[in-house]
């Protein structure tokens, strides 16, 4: 069973490790320039020469789909990174201190949690003027108390625990119980919830590029790609299907290797 | 002779969690007393001596071992270690105190990290004291072997050892900082009568060559007759009869003794 369960992580991660290579190496597989216009070529159906047509103004789509899938699948790593660290440390101090630190910091993340998230994503992109960074930034505001919950949770467990005490016995300050004792016991579970989170950042920054606060043009982004084609759906889907079956393959990926993940972990 | 650890008057009362409800209490009632689990007890302990605390559960035992070695805040009283008080010690006293107090758990495997190997966890103080990771690694086999296992232990993690090995392990981990003290909160409750013997007589010897005082917390009255020179018999929070262990033993005063004593089968 354990075999097994090993054996679909594996394949899962090797899968999303494949995703990041061909992210990483966008430049050297894409056939053509992905910002290279050329009007001649225009709206040209998948072929040979193009396997995923072009767009409007005649740019591969293959090569902007390669392009894209750096900044897509590394703004929302970013985002999940940015989003679980800083959670993470705000929720294992205010589950290990407590009193009045623990109240200040939970009543800012019960706020941010209040309003809608996407909402409030979109305000704070357009407060910092749109842009890649502008929606990391926004998302990681919206995301963070969601990790702060959980790791409050699992510390105020923990460190009721007999190794906490031992530790302290041992000589270790504060910071090194945290880092030592604390951050071990709850790892696992905030490893599982930020793979699971990467898909979900993933159409998060696709839904603001697509309302014009992400990537700005003519950088290729999946969001703000199918944002471009949106009115030509019906008539030449592939500008609007290629960035989205982008979109649909990474976020399944990740998904999947959360599942395998916590599965393997339990 | 001066005590090592001297407790006046301790006192321990859990405060009622009442939740939501507390709020549509009228407000004088907010604060109604709680559970008090360890009531006015005073005790003193003198160094190189064993002094057992026994009683049945619920009578205060591991509270009072909690408090002293300040894992729990008193809600009065006062506790001296080396006629120095040590009550709300926190931060760098606190941990001036545990280089001579050390605690050892009721529950062995509980009380190491289940990430960590019980060398990692037993060369933790060394680390902190500037020692390399080997070094720290090597002094956690020394003092493994001084409590009668294998070297090889720590490489093992808390799980695949035995809890009588895995409580031996808690006492090598607690001897790492050397402590003139050391408290067994029912150190022996969870394993089997041969690992409790070995655990008794690893407890003897160390007192013999460290010169280790011990304040032994147990409900079995042949465990504490066969280790301890006196004892403490707790009942509802309170010292119920202190005394010569041989005299309490043999001649019962208090109703919570002999009711220990009817209970031994």
């Amino acid at each position: 069973m354990r075999t097994q369960k090993k054996r679909k992580l594996l394949c899962f991660a090797g899968l999303a490790l494949l995703l990041l290579a061909v992210a990483l190496l966008a430049e050297q597989l894409s056939p053509y320039d992905p910002n290279q216009q050329n009007y001649e070529m225009a709206l040209q159906a998948p072929s040979m020469a193009h396997p995923f047509g072009t767009d409007r103004y005649g740019r591969d789509m293959l090569s902007r789909v390669l392009a894209g899938a750096r900044i897509s699948i590394f703004s929302a790593l970013a985002v999940v990174l940015a989003s679980s660290v800083l959670g993470t440390g705000v929720g294992i101090l205010c589950g290990y201190a407590g009193k009045v630190l623990d109240t200040v910091l939970m009543r800012i993340a019960d706020v941010c949690l209040a309003f809608p998230g996407l909402v409030f994503a979109l305000a704070i992109a357009a407060l910092l003027n749109g842009g890649t960074i502008s929606a990391v930034i926004a998302l990681t505001a919206v995301s963070w108390p969601k990790y702060a919950r959980l790791s409050r949770g699992q510390t105020l467990a923990v460190r009721q625990e007999d190794y906490i005490a031992a530790a302290r016995l041992s000589g270790d300050s504060t910071l090194q119980i945290l880092v030592r004792h604390v951050l071990p016991g709850i790892g696992s579970q905030i490893l599982v919830t930020a793979m699971l989170d990467v898909g979900t950042m993933m159409m998060e920054l696709a839904a603001l590029s697509f309302l014009g606060l992400g990537a700005r043009p003519p950088a290729a982004e999946w969001g703000s790609m199918m944002s471009g084609g949106r009115s030509m759906l019906q008539t030449r889907p592939w500008v609007v299907l290629t960035p989205g079956i982008g979109i649909f393959v990474t976020v399944a990926v990740f998904n999947l290797l959360g599942d395998a993940l916590r599965d393997y972990l339990e | 002779m001066e005590p090592l650890l001297e407790v006046k008057n301790l006192t321990k009362t859990f405060e009622e969690n009442r939740g939501g409800k507390g709020l549509f209490l009228p407000r004088k009632e907010w604060k109604k007393k709680g559970l008090t689990a360890v009531n006015q007890v005073s005790f003193s302990l003198y160094p190189g001596e064993i002094l057992g605390i026994a009683g049945a559960s619920g009578a205060g035992k591991s509270t009072v071992a909690r408090a002293v070695t300040r894992l729990l805040d008193v809600t009065s009283g006062e506790i001296f270690f080396h006629g120095k008080e040590i009550t709300r010690a926190e931060g760098k006293a606190r941990d001036e105190v545990y280089q001579h107090m050390q605690m050892v758990f009721q529950s062995p495997e509980a009380s190491f990290h289940p990430r960590h190997t019980l060398g990692y966890s037993i060369g933790e103080s060394f680390r902190n004291r500037g020692y390399s990771r080997k070094e720290a690694q090597k002094e956690a086999g020394k003092l493994l072997r001084v409590c009668g296992l294998p070297e090889s232990l720590a490489f093992r993690y808390p799980r695949e050892v035995s809890g009588g090995q895995c409580q031996r392990a808690a006492i090598a981990r607690a001897l790492s900082r050397e402590p003139e003290l050391l408290v067994c909160d029912e150190a022996t409750s969870a394993l089997d009568v041969m690992a409790q013997k070995k655990i008794v007589d690893l407890l003897r010897k160390l007192r013999q060559e460290y010169k280790m005082a011990c304040l032994f917390i147990c409900h079995d009255l042949a465990l504490v007759q066969s280790l301890c020179d006196r004892v403490l018999i707790m009942e509802d929070g309170k010292i119920a009869e202190e005394g010569r262990t041989e005299d309490v033993l043999q001649n019962p005063k208090s109703r919570a003794a002999r009711a220990l004593l009817e209970a031994v089968i």
